[in-house]
């Protein structure tokens, strides 16, 4: 038996070893894809009829929000089979296996499935909130997405507020959140919601502030303007005094945000089942994932234009380097989240308002300072 | 000053938890069995669905329903129609209620002549309650065919005794029925 | 229309919120029901309510005679079948005077640590699981998982075991079990400081633990608290040191003892515990006598009138059996002391005033398994 055990390790071991040169080939074939893409998109854009659509106002945000909505919608595809896989290899499990090469279709049969199912509105839920309350979460999302800048020219909308605008309306998540927990009528929901908006406002403040001092140093608020700051050096390198400060507090904060481990407390399995989204299920479930996942996204976008220079990088095209910089940064906030314990509701609060908020105020009056010093 | 001594601490010890994962997610096996793919090998003692040995040189099942089995079974799982008596005893009938059983192994070790065994099948699920009653011919290794030859076997060694009449007594059929345990007193009293 | 029509959420005259912990949700540890009268996060009061998986086990022990009583005693506390299995055969011997051959008593001695082993890493798991610490679950269950191999290796089942009888134990050591088992406990002592990194010493997981749920000395005493419950309270109570039974008294191993009282104290006790029973393992394989394996019991055993009662630790705390016969071949009354039943019931005392997410990290805390509460 303990030979059979011994030859199956090695058999194994040499599927392992096989899927991980099928995964470094694939990956490698993806990134020349990426950039060969990049070219073509970027010799497209001359052609006269994508020059037209450009100048015209309407088709042209059309086209923009056609580009962003669909690539939200799938690039979470790809984030929830890698975070499913993530998590699977750190628990000396497989994770998804079975569907498309190692499971890499999963999610889009679970969203089929998702896509399917009954539409179920409790009886006494309030049907309207309760409907719209998906939407509500999604919509922020799709329209932070507008202002992240893919590279100079790749970006929805060069918004001279960028940085402000993303944190406005990606706080709005939190009326979602709590029409959500309100609207479905279920005890466990509305727990949820209300630690959800309390949340969600709260850190509010020391992120915004970081952001602030991302700004004190840059002295713009674009986020174009940021990214191109740091062609060849990143913040976090060129300010590492006060970036690297702030770029922990702004880690903290955007997990806090995002209602992520240690800080998902709105949806805190143990004690409140799924929080406010309990009730929901199908497709108006399946945007509430959706929404997490891009907000995922959009938060490590943000924290690598502020920190991590954008989409500099040697070799390959700015977009692709943006992308894997921010999967990166996604993949450390997956291994933060299966690694750490749950705060609870009052440590939570307690942690942002007497820590964050100070520090993250020390830390923008350093900067500010850094800044003078720094432009003298 | 201690306080801010245990913060120190306490961050550092979040990088030795992201450290232990870490380990976790390059250093080590991945333990998963894929399932219905890869079945996991049971030890040779393992305790799944039962069998009644046939034995090849005498053509019949080992179990001569003697009922030792269903008298040691605390849930009354088992039941028997006994075939012949005396040196050719045998059964027609054996059934199992395993949605009852609970694999606790008494009557394998009530059984004196090693007729029921315990085998690696585990597989036992179903879709209706009446599919967890095993009869004979699901728990014979050879199924209809070993209680054809069973039943044959048993018959024939009967029908030759009554013949011949050597002995006094002849052979006849005794059936033990599913009962209720009874409140005191056992039934082997 | 729907809005004003459908009553949101109730509320009580004050402003409180009853909520029903369980009995489904993930976090309850089997089938209990918690009602928790909640004032926004704060819990007023908790009544836990059981039942749900009452199967009548000591009435049906009373209509059995005594050899088939020990396979019901699996599903008493079923993470820690066999120690069940012990206190349950050590009242039946007990009753008819049955000497236990030299050889069985290590054995059980074995198969009961390696059973509270499993049974701790389960508490583990769940335990981090329910402060919200995902990956130490899966962890503690791939170590626990080669404990039931071993067990399975032994007993041929892999949670339902009934392999402890009244007189000793059917079968012997299968070929390589003591190596199997010296080799797990090595790598299981290499393994306990990596869970003390990953888990005892995130700040985030002290925070939730110390100073919640703090039973002092005197509450553990007046509620009948034992095991690790009790020895998170500072009192040193352990059966396998104050009433040795089987070969306890000749193993050499120290018993854990906490005086917070809190969620952490009863977390550690255990955690210290798992080094305790690897120490025991290890000085069995090394003292294993040769020898029978059970004394041969009748097959109808009537013991003499009587009765008699058989006290154990089990990795939840004291489980006793208590049993009386009149001579015949059925016990006239069986009873089942169960530890998590007295631990349940300290819950409401426990969970006054403290938050919501506590209530599941001390329900986690005591550890306890619904099995042996409803019986």
């Amino acid at each position: 038996m303990a030979a059979a055990n011994m030859t199956a390790g090695q058999d194994r071991r040499a599927v392992a070893a096989g899927q991980i040169t099928a995964g470094v080939i694939l990956l490698a074939a993806l990134l020349a894809l990426a950039s060969v893409g990049y070219h073509a998109v970027e010799r497209v854009r001359d052609t006269p009829v994508v020059a037209f659509i450009g100048e015209h106002p309407l088709l042209n945000a059309f086209a923009k929000s056609f580009i962003v909505a669909n690539f939200v919608t799938l690039h979470v595809l790809f984030l929830i089979w890698w975070e499913r896989k993530f998590a699977g290899w750190m628990q000396a499990r497989l994770g998804p296996k079975h569907v498309g090469w190692n499971g890499l279709a999963q999610t889009v049969a679970d969203a089929v499935k998702l896509l399917l199912k009954e539409d179920i509105i409790p009886a006494k839920a309030d049907g309207r909130l309760f409907v719209i309350a998906p939407f509500l979460v999604f919509m922020p999302t799709l329209l932070t997405f507008m202002v992240l800048p893919f590279s100079a020219s790749w970006v929805g909308y060069n918004f001279g507020l960028g940085a402000l605008f993303a944190l406005a309306v990606s706080t709005n998540v939190s009326l979602g959140i709590l029409a959500a927990g309100w609207g479905a009528n279920n005890k466990y929901s509305l727990l949820g919601g209300a630690r959800a908006c309390a949340q969600v406002l709260a850190y509010e403040v020391p992120l915004a502030i970081t952001v602030l001092a991302v700004v004190a140093v840059s002295g713009t608020v674009s986020l174009v303007d940021i990214g191109a700051q740091q062609s060849r050096w990143w913040n976090i390198v060129a300010h590492a005094p006060v970036m690297i400060p702030a770029f922990v507090l702004f880690l903290i904060c955007a997990l806090a945000e995002l209602n992520r481990t240690p800080f998902d407390l709105p949806e805190a399995e143990s004690e409140l089942v799924s929080g406010f989204h309990t009730e929901y299920s199908g497709m108006r479930f399946a945007f509430f994932y959706l929404a997490e996942f891009a907000n995922n996204f959009f938060m490590a976008g943000l924290a690598v234009t502020l920190f991590f220079g954008g989409w500099f990088g040697p070799l390959l095209p700015g977009p692709v380097w943006f992308t894997i910089k921010t999967v990166g940064l996604v993949t450390a906030m997956m291994w933060i989240r299966w690694t750490v314990p749950r705060f609870r509701v009052d440590q939570m609060m307690g942690f942002c308002w007497k820590v964050l908020v100070p520090a993250s105020l020390v830390v923008f009056c350093a900067s500010a300072l850094w800044g003078m010093w720094v432009q003298r | 000053m201690r306080r801010k001594h245990g913060f120190w601490i306490g961050f550092v010890s979040v990088f030795r938890g992201l450290g232990v994962t870490l380990l976790n997610l390059v250093g080590r096996r991945k333990v998963t069995v894929q399932y219905p793919l890869e079945r996991p090998k049971v030890s040779p003692r393992y305790r799944g669905l039962f069998y009644l040995p046939f034995d090849e040189e005498a053509g019949r099942l080992k179990c001569v329903g003697c009922t030792l089995c269903a008298q040691a079974c605390p849930t009354k799982v088992i039941s028997m129609k006994k075939l012949g008596s005396g040196k050719h005893a045998g059964v027609s009938e054996f059934t199992m209620d395993l949605g009852r059983c609970m694999f606790c192994n008494l009557c394998i070790e009530a059984c004196p002549f090693d007729a029921i065994h315990m085998g690696p099948e585990y597989e036992l699920a179903s879709y209706n309650r009446n599919a967890s009653v095993f009869t004979i011919v699901d728990l014979a290794p050879g199924g209809a065919e070993a209680v054809r030859r069973n039943n044959a076997t048993i018959e024939a060694a009967i029908k030759a005794e009554n013949e011949t009449g050597g002995s006094e007594r002849k052979g006849h059929i005794a059936e033990v029925k599913l009962v209720v345990p009874p409140k005191t007193g056992g039934q082997e009293a | 229309m729907a809005g004003s029509e459908a009553a949101q959420v109730r509320l009580e005259p004050d402003g409180g919120m009853t909520v029903n912990l369980g009995p489904q949700p993930p976090s309850t540890h089997g089938v209990l029901r918690l009602m928790v009268q909640l004032d926004g996060e704060y819990v007023r009061s908790c009544e836990p309510v059981i039942g749900y998986l009452h199967r009548g086990l000591e009435r049906m022990f009373e209509a059995r005679p005594y050899r088939q009583l020990v396979p019901f005693t699996d599903r008493l506390d079923y993470l820690a079948s066999l120690n069940c299995n012990l206190a349950m055969s050590q009242a039946i011997e007990r009753l008819g005077s049955v000497a236990v051959p030299e050889r069985a008593q290590y054995i059980r001695v074995i198969l009961c640590e390696l059973n509270r082993l499993a049974s701790h890493l389960v508490f583990f798991g769940t335990f981090a699981q329910d402060v919200g610490a995902t990956t130490a679950f899966l962890y503690a269950f791939r170590e626990r998982e080669r404990i039931l191999d071993l067990l399975e290796a032994m007993t041929g089942a892999r949670l339902t075991y009934n392999w402890i009888r009244p007189g000793g134990v059917p079968a012997d050591l299968p070929e390589g079990f003591a190596e199997g088992v010296l080799s797990f406990v090595r790598d299981l002592l290499k393994e306990l400081p990596l869970y003390d990194r990953l888990l005892t010493n995130n700040p985030i997981f002290r925070m939730r633990t110390e100073g919640v749920g703090v039973i002092s000395r005197d509450v553990a005493v007046a509620f009948g608290a034992s095991g690790p419950v009790a020895r998170g309270s500072g009192l040193s109570y352990d059966i396998r040191k104050t009433e040795p039974y089987e070969v306890y008294d000749r193993l050499d191993f120290d018993v854990p003892v906490y005086d917070e009282g809190d969620c952490m104290a009863r977390y550690r006790v255990r955690m210290d515990e798992m080094c305790q029973s690897a120490r025991i393992l290890e000085q069995c394989f090394r003292d294993l006598p040769e020898g029978d394996i059970a004394t041969k019991m009748p097959k109808v055993f009537r013991p003499p009138a009587g009765d008699a009662y058989s006290r154990t630790e089990s990795p939840r705390g004291e489980l006793s059996v208590y049993m009386r016969s009149d001579g015949s071949p059925n016990p006239q009354r069986v009873h089942v002391r169960a530890p998590s039943f007295v631990h349940l019931s300290m819950l409401p005392c426990l969970l006054r005033g403290v938050k919501l997410a506590d209530v599941i990290a001390i329900l986690g805390s005591l550890d306890t398994v619904l099995g042996e509460v409803d019986r």
